[in-house]
């Protein structure tokens, strides 16, 4: 098990620098200079190239850049903020998207179980009925729908949540504001882990064990929680996780509809200004969470079910 | 004998010959003849499908969208691009809809001098329909007025589906919109499917070396985040068609590679392609004639699957401003551009919104079906 974790966490690390060598390729190979204003006076533009060893051959400055990344020194931003460690931007940003994404990913659980439970007691009767159309009206229709939706009904129309996210943290106009953007992003996981968990039990349910169970003495509404939900709530885990990373995805969008200044805004912002060390960092951000994401996932393949076997060679 | 009941002499005392005769003697005997027309695979499946009344619907709803993305922007005379500064952001308006109070094209227009309204300069005969919240500010008298804005613009034609900011038909643009997503869509759908269909077959026929390196290759692609990909795309080619689509193709195909290996895993090694081999069939015929119509329907599952997502992710670029360059719309450029004008002008929002939601179910609810219909295993299954 030890040995599989450091060999996965090795290659995670490659995949991090595979990334970085494309992302480094990609912004010096993109046709023009990264200071694109011609306004400038020739000479100033040659400094500031010899500043950032721009002018040098291209396998030196992968040098430098290699370098710099070894020693902690993932450079500055150049235009979003100016002169400012591109980490320290970032970090800015990370806690109000992390808040985000761990509320909708946390509040969507309860539900969807409860859900999938209610649709797999009920199965074919109004009640499952209900829930799987709103299953497919949920994980069908884009967040960023739903988004809009929202915003103008629940907060527009009627008034009863701020429009926009409120940029003052801490207090009950805080926390309100956060409802409607995690409402919009929990919806497509709820109706997911609902499919999900109404599939297992339904198959769980008609079980001998489940039979036995009922035989002596338990309703069917305890059989179900105590005994078939045992044998769904541990591969559910791994939807959930994987989870996170198209909750992040989502919550690009949801940020930019809210006006919430969290991690998504600042890349689009990056982009659109040409701030490549930033974009860089931003770049290493979500792939550094979608991989961990990954080997959490495989990790606990094996500690939850120790019948699959991680790793080792094929003779044991 | 003591018993000689069972000696055929009791029988000829019992049966004379004449009591047999030959049956059969002159038909000709063969197989019952099936009157029945034989049920192939998809005729069985397309059976199947039709008992799917969810599953049909959807498949009308989609037919109907792809009919206006076809027709639809020719259904008038405006251009997608056709601006007109005297028409700007006019409300939808559908005659015969008005009498329920749908798509009126009226609006109302706040905090307005009561003095102009007997204006017919400023107010138009028969433009007002209705004053409220009267007051007086400053000695100024102003009230909210809701009008009848063709009346007030002295519009003549309805725009069934309003126009947007700079005048352009909405109608025209939501379904040029729709034809673009749609296209992207399709064409990045068949291009992963294309790509998969012979990567798969490859990794999964030859086996071996030859699959390890080509998963490996696989994986590596595949811990690539999507919005990396993407972003990475963008900056090295701008925004535009083309970064989209790659974006969308790059780790779209590996799952349907995945899925052709498997199938061909689960192929290869059956009598058939024994049989085909031993009379010499060439490898690319084996694997293409002999195996792969095997695995046709998952397939086409898996493709009718990755349609909507490939719908959803254009618009999702376009919403954090990745996407087609002005002035072609594409529906998340639609919804994008209106969710600035949100709170003014919803109807901008509502249409791509419900062509988008439809899209998505549809398709999702089609797949759906599909996988029931085209599932061997429910063959007979009612």
């Amino acid at each position: 098990m030890i040995k599989y974790t450091v060999q996965r966490l090795f290659a995670l690390l490659l995949t991090l620098w595979v990334i970085l060598t494309i992302a480094f390729l990609v912004i010096r190979l993109m046709p023009g200079s990264i200071y694109e204003d011609t306004d400038l006076p020739p000479r100033l533009l040659e400094t500031m190239e010899a500043r950032y060893q721009l002018n040098e051959p291209m396998i030196v400055q992968y040098w430098y850049f290699v370098q710099n990344i070894a020693r902690g020194d993932w450079g500055t931003s150049i235009a979003i903020r100016v002169s400012v460690p591109v980490w320290e931007v970032l970090y800015s940003r990370i806690p109000v998207s992390l808040l985000l994404n761990l509320l909708s990913l946390f509040i969507s659980l309860p539900i969807g179980i409860l859900a999938g439970i209610l649709a797999a007691l009920f199965q074919n009767r109004r009640t499952d009925h209900a829930i799987s159309f709103a299953v497919v009206l949920f994980v069908s229709v884009p967040s960023f729908v739903f988004a809009t939706l929202l915003q103008y009904t629940l907060a527009f129309r009627f008034g009863w949540f701020p429009i926009v996210y409120s940029t003052s943290p801490g207090g009950t106009p805080y926390w309100w504001s956060m409802i409607l953007p995690i409402t919009a992003l929990a919806l497509g996981p709820i109706a997911r882990v609902t499919r999900y968990l109404r599939g297992e039990l339904i198959e769980t349910i008609s079980s001998d064990f489940m039979l036995l169970a009922r035989t002596k003495g338990l309703t069917v509404f305890q059989a179900t929680v105590r005994h078939a939900m045992r044998n769904s709530l541990l591969p559910l885990a791994n939807i959930i996780i994987p989870m996170f990373t198209s909750i992040l995805t989502g919550s690009l969008v949801i940020e930019r509809i809210f006006a919430i200044g969290g991690v998504g805004g600042l890349l689009v912002n990056s982009l659109n200004a040409n701030d490549h060390p930033l974009t860089v960092a931003i770049l290493v951000f979500y792939s550094l969470v979608s991989l961990l994401t990954i080997l959490v996932v495989d990790l606990s393949y094996g500690l939850i079910d120790p019948r699959v076997r991680v790793g080792g060679s094929k003779n044991e | 004998m003591s018993s000689d009941k069972n000696s055929p002499d009791v029988y000829d005392e019992q049966y004379s010959a004449d009591d047999f005769e030959f049956i059969h003697a002159d038909d000709v005997l063969a197989d019952e003849d099936f009157k029945d027309p034989a049920v192939g695979y998809f005729q069985d499946a397309f059976n199947r499908f039709k008992e799917n009344r969810a599953s049909v619907a959807a498949s009308w709803i989609i037919l109907i969208i792809f009919f206006m993305a076809i027709f639809g922007p020719e259904m008038n005379d405006f251009g997608f691009n056709e601006q007109n500064p005297d028409l700007r952001n006019m409300p939808p308006r559908i005659e015969w809809l008005r009498p329920i109070g749908i798509a009126t094209g009226n609006r109302q227009l706040e905090r307005r001098r009561v003095e102009f309204f007997e204006d017919e300069e400023r107010y138009p005969a028969g433009s007002i329909i209705r004053v409220r919240n009267r007051l007086t500010v400053n000695n100024v008298e102003i009230a909210d007025v809701l009008v009848d804005y063709y009346a007030y613009r002295g519009v003549e034609h309805s725009f069934w589906f309003g126009t947007d900011y700079l005048g352009r038909d909405y109608w025209t643009r939501l379904w040029r919109g729709s034809r673009v997503s749609l296209a992207i869509a399709i064409i990045s759908v068949l291009t992963n499917l294309l790509i998969g269909i012979v990567y798969g077959a490859a990794a999964g026929y030859y086996g071996g070396t030859a699959d390890m390196i080509l998963m490996r290759i696989c994986e590596v692609i595949e811990a690539f985040p999507r919005v990396v990909i993407v972003t990475l795309f963008i900056l090295f080619f701008g925004t535009g068609l083309f970064s989209i689509i790659m974006s969308l193709v790059v780790s779209g195909w590996i799952g349907t590679a995945r899925l052709v290996r498997a199938q061909f895993y689960r192929f290869k090694l059956r009598e058939f392609v024994l049989a085909a081999r031993t009379m010499g069939v060439r490898d690319s015929v084996i694997m293409f004639r002999h195996i792969f119509p095997n695995s046709v329907g998952p397939i086409i599952t898996r493709t009718m699957f990755a349609v909507p997502l490939a719908i959803f992710t254009e618009s999702f670029l376009a919403y954090i401003g990745l996407g087609l360059q002005a002035p072609e719309p594409t529906i998340g450029v639609l919804l994008s551009d209106a969710q600035a004008v949100l709170l003014n002008y919803p109807y901008q929002s509502l249409f791509p919104a419900i062509v988008i939601s439809l899209l998505m179910i549809s398709f999702n609810l089609f797949a759906n079906g599909l996988r029931d219909a085209l599932d061997p295993t429910m063959r007979g299954v009612k």
